[in-house]
């Protein structure tokens, strides 16, 4: 009912109170709570199988929670009359008609919640597919399928965007440029919420994190404060007699893996700790390097008593 | 017009909000004006963009036509060629109007078809999910795909019986076995065989939205629109004549043999059997996952 012209200010956010979501005895989602504000990427990281699809799912009204409750905009979605003119999401780009052409996929998105057609149009131009508007969505790559599933979120120009792993199988030139188009959209003041499994991923695209694990979620906050709370900074190390090092290292409380070539990487003792170690050993070294703590570290650390499954490298007995 | 317009080579991020960014409120850009009719107006629209952009649709008019014409003349062709071999008894039950509105059951099994697969190929693409997120109410979803497969084929039907019963009837005039349009019960089979095609329509949407897999609902459609003598066989002799293929092919018959509901009786019967469809079909959708 808005009149053309008229702008309507209001927060727009995705809001998640205790939702749960099972299946017999095996919870998918198991009380989440959580929410997502504008202006900043949300980025909802986790291993597969966590819980990400079913809780974006979930917030669509596309499976209904065992208990708990979600709303975006807060309304719940099934009583949006016009949803795309709220939210825009990509859950899976393949879920089109092969033999239908985008702009006819866009239009009949667009007549359902009374978008203007010329909006089609636009939107085609956005992501690069005005040249193969006419062209069935069956001949597509993926990375364009990709490209019409954003088309398709943007249709209604909404202020809550969410896409659920929008990366999978693009090239590196598809990965920049949605990771470009999540940037813009949110520093445009819109509420961005992505779900990945790849970490590398979230630390480059998201500001906010929201790290879930078998259905629970295991940290929030952003991308620095997740890292600085959950991994160290580790050194490495190379020198002509890594035995002894590794044995003066540990003694200092640091914790230590072997690596190739005498290599030590070493966490709990900064490098110039070490070095004095090293010195006072009469080790010479021939490498001194720090790594900073990345998001992978983090994750894993954050995921180490949560991952369904896990490899167990080392847990061989030997003959 | 108020619109955003996003670029498609976006440039890196500007120095974008941060901190205290993330609470402050956004402003909503409409896309031209909200109410375009009502939501069901939309849905019916968006459903009908759907139907015709798809060649298949197209195709399913085109083959439902030609099929209701050949067989219709094919019947008439060779009853001429047969009936001075023809048995008393089987002159006597020759229905001239039924056989050449045989198209039919044809059109009710193509179009139930089309009408099942309007929801079966989207639960198996996965696009059930972009139409449910677009139209959160499912119930409309079903109510307009139904109701708009079941106009379609009630206009293809009627016109495909009129264009077969026509020649057909000049055909049988050759033995003097045709009947006329002004006949009693001929105009009824006409428009109730057209109506049947509708209704078997929907409860191809019913069916498609009860099992959800194409292969599965098509079969179970074709074993009620054609599968009577073989479901018969199993059931007694008065419970045949409300199979739904016992009373679709009453619909079209005007010399009525025993086993047979009168054509109103038997739309009726259809209309419950669709009825019972519909309604698994509406209660199913909205409470099962999508």
């Amino acid at each position: 009912m808005t009149p053309r012209g008229l702008i309507r200010t209001v927060i727009v956010m995705i809001e998640a109170q205790h939702l749960t979501k099972r299946y017999g005895d095996k919870f998918a989602v198991n009380d989440i709570s959580f929410s997502v504000e504008p202006g900043v990427v949300t980025g909802f990281l986790g291993p597969n199988g966590a819980g990400k699809s079913t809780t974006m799912r979930m917030i669509l009204g596309l499976d209904r929670p065992t208990s708990g409750d979600v709303v975006v905009n807060g309304r719940r979605y099934r009583d949006m009359t016009a949803p795309l003119r709220e939210i825009g999401t990509l859950l899976d780009a393949r879920a089109v008609e092969p033999g239908r052409t985008a702009a006819n996929h866009l239009l009949w998105l667009a007549h359902s919640n009374g978008i203007s057609a010329r909006r089609v149009q636009e939107v085609l131009v956005t992501v690069g597919l005005a040249d193969v508007a006419d062209s069935r969505a069956g001949t597509f790559s993926l990375g364009m399928n990709q490209r019409l599933g954003i088309a398709a979120a943007l249709l209604g120009d909404p202020p809550v965007l969410m896409f659920d792993e929008p990366i999978n199988g693009l090239d590196p030139d598809g990965i920049i440029w949605i990771r470009n188009i999540m940037k813009s959209l949110a520093a445009e003041g819109r509420t961005v919420f992505l779900s990945s499994h790849l970490m590398s991923e979230m630390a480059q695209t998201a500001d906010h994190l929201i790290v879930i694990a078998r259905g629970r979620i295991i940290a929030t906050g952003s991308v620095d404060e997740i890292v600085s709370a959950n991994a160290t900074p580790s050194v490495t190390v190379r020198s002509s007699d890594p035995d002894t090092l590794n044995e003066r290292l540990v003694h200092a409380g640091a914790v230590t893996v072997r690596g190739l070539d005498g290599e030590l990487s070493v966490s709990g003792l900064s490098s110039a700790v070490i070095g004095s170690i090293a010195h006072r050993a009469d080790i010479p070294l021939t490498e001194l390097s720090t790594h900073g703590a990345s998001l992978e570290d983090a994750f894993l650390e954050l995921t180490h008593e949560s991952t369904d499954y896990r490899a167990t490298v080392g847990a061989s007995t030997g003959a | 017009m108020n619109t955003t317009t996003y670029t498609a080579d976006v440039r890196s991020r500007p120095e974008g909000p941060s901190g205290d960014g993330s609470q402050r409120p956004v402003t909503a850009i409409a896309v031209g004006p909200v109410s375009r009719g009502t939501a069901l107006a939309r849905t019916f629209r968006a459903e009908w963009t759907k139907l015709r952009t798809l060649r298949s649709t197209w195709i399913t008019v085109g083959v439902s036509v030609a099929v209701s014409i050949g067989f219709a003349l094919l019947n008439a062709t060779s009853t001429v060629s047969e009936w001075a071999d023809m048995s008393p008894k089987q002159r006597a039950e020759f229905d001239p109007t039924s056989s050449s509105l045989i198209g039919v059951l044809f059109a009710a099994l193509i179009f139930g078809s089309l009408a099942v697969r309007t929801m079966t190929s989207e639960y198996s693409s996965g696009m059930i999910r972009v139409t449910f997120a677009a139209i959160a109410q499912r119930r409309r979803v079903i109510a307009a795909k139904a109701s708009l497969i079941a106009t379609i084929g009630f206009t293809v039907a009627l016109a495909s019986n009129l264009l077969a019963y026509f020649p057909s009837q000049q055909i049988l005039r050759s033995k003097h076995i045709e009947s006329s349009i002004n006949d009693s019960g001929v105009v009824a089979a006409l428009v109730l065989g057209a109506v049947s095609v509708a209704v078997v329509a929907v409860i191809g949407v019913g069916l498609g939205t009860i099992l959800r897999r194409t292969a599965l609902a098509i079969t179970t459609l074709s074993l009620a629109i054609i599968g009577g003598q073989i479901v018969g066989l199993a059931l007694p002799e008065s419970a045949r004549t409300y199979l739904p293929s016992s009373a679709l092919q009453a619909t079209v018959s005007v010399h009525r043999a025993a086993d047979l509901l009168s054509a109103g009786r038997a739309v009726i019967v259809i209309v419950l059997y669709a009825a019972a469809c519909y309604a698994a079909a509406n209660l199913l959708v909205s409470r099962r996952d999508a």
